[in-house]
């Protein structure tokens, strides 16, 4: 009983010493504001048809088709 | 959705500048800042004068992010490299950093004070709310949030600059390098890249070749 509480106390000044080892986060992180995912919409007025604001489906499906139209490959058939 | 890339196809870039102009209005870009720029070598060489529209790349890898000294840029979900003019301190690292050259400084004043860095942002805006008027007086319009893509790459004429999904695109770009190739024109990186643009090691590097004659009496 007594071994083990000695035990306990070694650990714990151990992990108390060591503590003082460890590294403090420094970045900026903290300060950087989350950006907003532009399949969520601008809502500004200029927002193309063919796809549902929020939907993260149809914003890719709207992206991939506009990137169709910069192939003469697949327009012109 | 894979990560949003450029490509530009030397064979079809014809120097036009569209693309800086149609960067420049629509995202209002402050005088004396190009996002975009034209880059022509060998000029006047016949066969291999080659032009390639040039802005930030948007690298996996962005030295600009590993140098910033005060960790103002972050990368989106759709890989789109972007940074916050709010943290910004306008050192200039990023712009020894960057192999591109697409960080650009508004210089103003007696002294030419440096103001805050302004690249490129695949037209999608910074971290001001989507299409936002404080989003679009610091970053410029954010296109994708309204289901479009860059301005350079939707209104380029030859569609020589490409830019959207990196798989997508990359589709796109080896089609025409096969179609060439089937039309016996060179294909891939013996039509444009470094030996081109530099040569072989221990090979002259391109003789220039007369130019045809123009029209008579006529201003160009």
């Amino acid at each position: 009983m007594k071994a083990s509480l000695k035990l306990v106390v070694l650990v714990s000044v151990a992990l108390g010493l060591l503590s003082a080892c460890k590294d403090e986060e420094q970045g900026f992180k903290a300060s950087k504001r989350p950006d907003v995912a532009p399949y969520m919409g601008a809502n500004d007025g200029f927002m193309a048809k063919g796809w549902t604001p929020g939907n993260q489906v149809s914003w890719t499906q709207e992206i991939n088709k506009r990137n169709q139209n910069q192939t003469e490959y697949s327009r012109i058939k | 959705m894979a990560r949003m890339k450029f490509i530009c196809d030397a064979e079809r870039c014809i120097e036009c500048n569209g693309c800086v102009t149609a960067c420049k209005n629509e995202n209002e870009v402050p005088w004396g800042v190009n996002r975009r720029r034209v880059v022509t070598i060998n000029d006047g060489v016949i066969g291999a004068e080659k032009s390639i529209s040039v802005a930030c790349m948007h690298c996996s890898d962005a030295p600009c992010m590993a140098v910033c000294p005060v960790d103002c840029f972050y990368r989106t979900d759709e890989g789109v490299v972007l940074h916050d003019k709010d943290i910004c301190i306008g050192c200039g690292y990023c712009s020894y950093a960057c192999p591109f050259g697409a960080p650009q400084f508004p210089t103003s004043g007696l002294f030419g004070m440096r103001g805050k860095m302004d690249k490129c942002t695949f037209c999608s805006g910074g971290p001001e709310a989507n299409g936002s008027v404080a989003e679009f007086e610091k970053y410029g319009r954010n296109r994708l949030a309204e289901g479009k893509l860059p301005i350079c790459a939707e209104m380029c004429s030859t569609k020589a600059l490409i830019g959207g999904d990196g798989d997508v695109i990359a589709d796109i770009f080896r089609a025409r390098v096969v179609k060439r190739q089937t039309n016996g024109k060179n294909a891939g990186a013996n039509v444009f890249g470094w030996t081109t643009a530099y040569g072989k090691p221990g090979e002259a590097p391109p003789a220039p070749t007369k130019a045809p004659p123009g029209p008579q009496g006529g201003k160009s």
